[in-house]
């Protein structure tokens, strides 16, 4: 009884709240109306800022997949639900005035505050008069916006980083510039603001990081930071140059993109590191802010970050113009560079011991030697200076650092030239597809079909990646034999990498390589078959003439599986150990030629051992590239000329 | 099928070299010494209970540890601004090495930062008068980021010349 009184009066102070709801303001239903009848909900501007995307069967869907982006509740997939919704939160009453909570959660702003990008869009597109809307607090919003003061727009790309799985692509975000012209005010740089796109990364499980990362399953937020920390993430630490791209941006778009990222820092995306990833979401911002410009159309299937920068320059215009902030590695190289013999010899004796002496060098000179023996240490030791303990590495830097400071000599700026031709958006498209004919020793007469997802190889043309690193995914090749009729998958690695340094005294890295995928193996121990191979070996390179002549010498270790091999004891599997020697010869950007030579032991498995030699000849004009292979092997020799394209 | 041979290249790429930087991390959280917990900087900010130069790798690259440390909408750190005599420490705290570097070479775009956020007049005469006193801001490997952080400080007010008006 009490149950069924306490329902009724539930139900009657419902009724008497919604009749208590005040109808909708005659401004609003103005606004509303006029919205319909300009169809807003399909303009570009608004798609893109809500970044709906057209959906394979049909329909729109929003990227945003955190709660609190949408006001309509089914925005995520109707735009002109979403963008009344939003008219009508415009008019939410202001709340009292409070004090600004950190900890209130992001989609509690009023409306206003949430998403100040589409409020100023649709006021341009309505007229609105603000004065008839109430008029909400936004501390949080205004503070954001004090913080990053942004006049102009600069988009940074972090060159590759073989060395950490994730970045080994590079990596963009954008920076909110304090100044008009950036390049004026070189050392304000740092305190500008970071913005960027990545994976909220929540697991040191490294398979679940790599499965995550894959899936989606990664929330991507957006994040905003003083410049400095990326400068020494990446510059110091890393050794990662930076190629800032300043944008031509009117002074709208650039407050519309403040503005819009704000609303974007409200929520979170599916990550994906492939596809959905920090060139997708910087680019996306980007366009939300000027709709003139087409940058996610320039995309591939894979979104790699060296191919954000090159849809940069498919809008002309955009890109007013490029800087390069050297790595601490690119700033060592420089100051070595420059020095005369003497200084050099007083370089290698302060690289030895901080305290050697350097008799007969005038002050200026001796400065020299110390600026480059210090940048030679902060490169060659950046992790040990970054660690909290003292390390032996440590107390060199702070002797040498003490040595310098008695020079009264002011240091000049390092200025390193930008190199043309390392820029990244001069680089060859990643995906690379070829055909080939021509002839082995035991099938005769051959047709190869070549194709590769990413990214470059050491033979490539040079142009925009890094001289002496190779990341390969996906390569593939396809091998018909005319007189037998018969097709093969030659060849599917997963993926490739070889990263090759120039070993000295000044540089000593090692290099390395690993792959893993499917090979077709060509001796006695299992003629043709196409086995899972997984390699990894570790070795030295030196370069000759710059980057001309590289030679290396490894040690390699190979697992290969197949049903039919005779590999270990008898088994499926078989191991594989031997020296490799390579050599590479290039002609500026238009010629390289590439041999290698390997042998293998191949323990408890017949034959006992094998061998490969191969000789990569290739030209390169402008997307193609004509190249001629020869490789010989324990069962036959083959030779082949073919032609690719790069796209 | 493209989704299992992408997990398998990633999978393949991380394992040897995420160990690495995993090892790497260890080796920096939690300990103290020439990265100490100044205020409101590195210490402070929400990386849970790492301490350290770890914030410099912060979470802003993929696959680096972090949880939203920097993200927008929720605000930043302890920090809000950057100015004044808090931003010199947050600035320095995460800055050092090279900051220790510009000082004894008595220039470079840290010492520029410096002058400018001390409002300071010129980042020559700041450059060299901060190289003059190296010994007394760095005088070993292992002084704290505050007594580094408060040396600088002490430098730029003492030398009246430097007009470095945001100091008081």
């Amino acid at each position: 009884m009490t149950r069924l009184a306490a329902l009724l009066l539930g139900a009657a102070l419902a009724s008497t709240a919604a009749a208590a709801e005040p109808a909708p303001p005659p401004y609003l239903s103005e606004l509303l109306a006029a919205a319909r009848a300009r169809h807003l909900a399909d303009a570009l501007a608004w798609r893109r800022l809500v970044h709906y995307r057209a959906k394979l069967l049909g329909g729109v869907e929003a990227a945003a997949d955190g709660p609190g982006f949408y006001l309509a509740p089914g925005g995520k997939t109707d735009p002109a639900a979403e963008l009344e919704a939003t008219l009508t939160g415009f008019f939410a009453p202001a709340a009292p005035a409070a004090p600004p909570a950190p900890a209130t959660p992001p989609a509690r702003q009023h409306p206003q505050c949430q998403f100040p990008a589409r409020l100023a869009w649709l006021s341009g597109e309505l007229g609105i008069d603000r004065s008839r809307l109430p008029a909400p607090a936004c501390p949080r919003l205004d503070e954001f916006r004090a913080r990053v003061q942004a006049r102009s727009v600069t988009l940074v790309f972090s060159s590759y980083y073989l060395n950490n799985p994730a970045s080994a692509f590079g990596h963009t975000f954008l920076r909110l510039n304090k100044t008009a012209a950036p390049e004026a005010a070189k050392h304000f740089q740092l305190l500008d603001f970071g913005v960027d796109y990545a994976a909220t990364v929540d697991t040191g499980n490294v398979l679940l990081y790599a499965v995550k990362g894959l899936t989606g399953l990664f929330h991507g937020n957006w994040n905003h930071y003083p410049y400095f920390y990326k400068v020494r993430e990446y510059a110091d630490y890393e050794s990662r140059d930076l190629w800032e791209y300043d944008l031509a941006l009117t002074p709208a778009e650039t407050e519309l993109l403040v503005a819009h990222l704000w609303e974007l820092g409200s929520t979170w995306f599916d990550y994906y590191y492939l596809t959905e990833n920090c060139s997708q979401g910087v680019l996306g911002a980007l366009e939300a802010a000027a709709p003139r410009l087409e940058l996610l159309r320039h995309l591939g299937l894979i979104v790699l970050p060296a191919d954000t920068v090159k849809a940069l320059f498919e809008n002309p215009g955009l890109v007013r113009a490029v800087h390069f902030r050297p790595s601490i590695r690119t700033q060592f190289l420089a100051r070595a560079g420059a020095l005369s013999s003497r200084e050099r010899g007083a370089l290698r004796a302060l690289i030895g011991s901080p305290a050697a002496p350097t008799p007969g060098l005038a002050p200026p000179e001796e400065a020299r030697a110390l600026d480059a023996a210090l940048d030679w240490v902060d490169f060659v030791h950046a992790k040990e200076l970054l660690d909290a303990r003292v390390t032996p590495a440590a107390d060199v830097k702070q002797r040498l650092m003490a040595r310098r400071s008695t020079v009264p000599v002011q240091s000049q700026e390092l200025v390193i030239p930008l190199a043309a031709s390392q820029q990244p958006q001069l680089g060859h498209g990643s995906l690379r597809m070829g055909v080939a004919g021509g002839a082995s020793s035991r099938a005769g007469p051959l047709a190869v079909y070549d194709f590769r997802l990413a990214l470059h190889d050491l033979a490539d043309p040079p142009t925009g990646y890094p001289a002496l690193a190779q990341i390969e995914f996906l390569p593939v090749r396809v091998r018909y034999e005319p007189r037998h009729d018969a097709l093969h998958l030659e060849r599917a690695l997963v993926v490739d990498v070889f990263s090759l340094s120039d070993f000295s005294r000044f540089d000593p890295h090692v290099t390395w390589r690993a792959g893993f995928g499917a090979d077709t193996i060509r001796d006695a121990g299992c003629p043709g078959c196409l086995a899972g191979v997984a390699q990894l070996g570790g070795g030295l390179a030196q370069s000759f003439l710059g980057d001309a002549v590289t030679a290396y010498a490894l040690t390699d270790a190979e697992l290969a599986a197949a049903p039919d091999l005779r590999g270990l004891d008898g088994r499926a599997a078989r191991l594989a150990l031997g020296p490799s020697a390579g050599l590479r010869l290039r002609a500026g950007e238009r010629a390289s030629l590439l041999g290698e030579a390997g042998w293998r032991y191949l323990p408890w498995a017949a034959p006992r051992s094998t061998f490969d030699l191969r000789l990569t000849g290739r030209l390169h004009l402008r997307r193609t590239s004509l190249w001629l292979e020869i490789a010989r092997r324990p069962i036959e020799t083959e030779a082949l000329l073919g032609v690719s394209l790069f796209l | 099928m493209r989704r299992v041979l992408v997990a398998l290249f990633v999978m393949g790429l991380s394992i040897s070299t995420y160990a690495e930087a995993k090892s790497t991390e260890a080796a920096i959280r939690g300990t103290k010494g020439r990265y100490g917990d100044a205020g409101c900087g590195l210490g402070s900010m929400a990386f849970g209970d790492q301490q350290g130069a770890i914030q410099i790798l912060a979470a802003t690259t993929n696959g680096t540890f972090g949880n939203q440390t920097f993200g927008i909408t929720t605000g930043t750190s302890n920090c809000s601004g950057l100015s004044g005599a808090q931003a010199t420490r947050l600035f320095i705290e995460v800055n050092r090495e090279a900051l220790a570097k510009d000082i004894s070479r008595g220039s470079g775009e840290t010492i520029g930062t410096l002058t400018w956020l001390n409002g300071c007049t010129d980042s020559n005469s700041v450059g060299a008068t901060l190289q003059k006193n190296f010994s007394a801001i760095f005088p070993s490997e292992s002084v704290s980021t505050d007594a580094v952080t408060e040396a600088v400080i002490k430098t730029l007010k003492d030398e009246k010349m430097l007009a470095c008006q945001n100091l008081g």
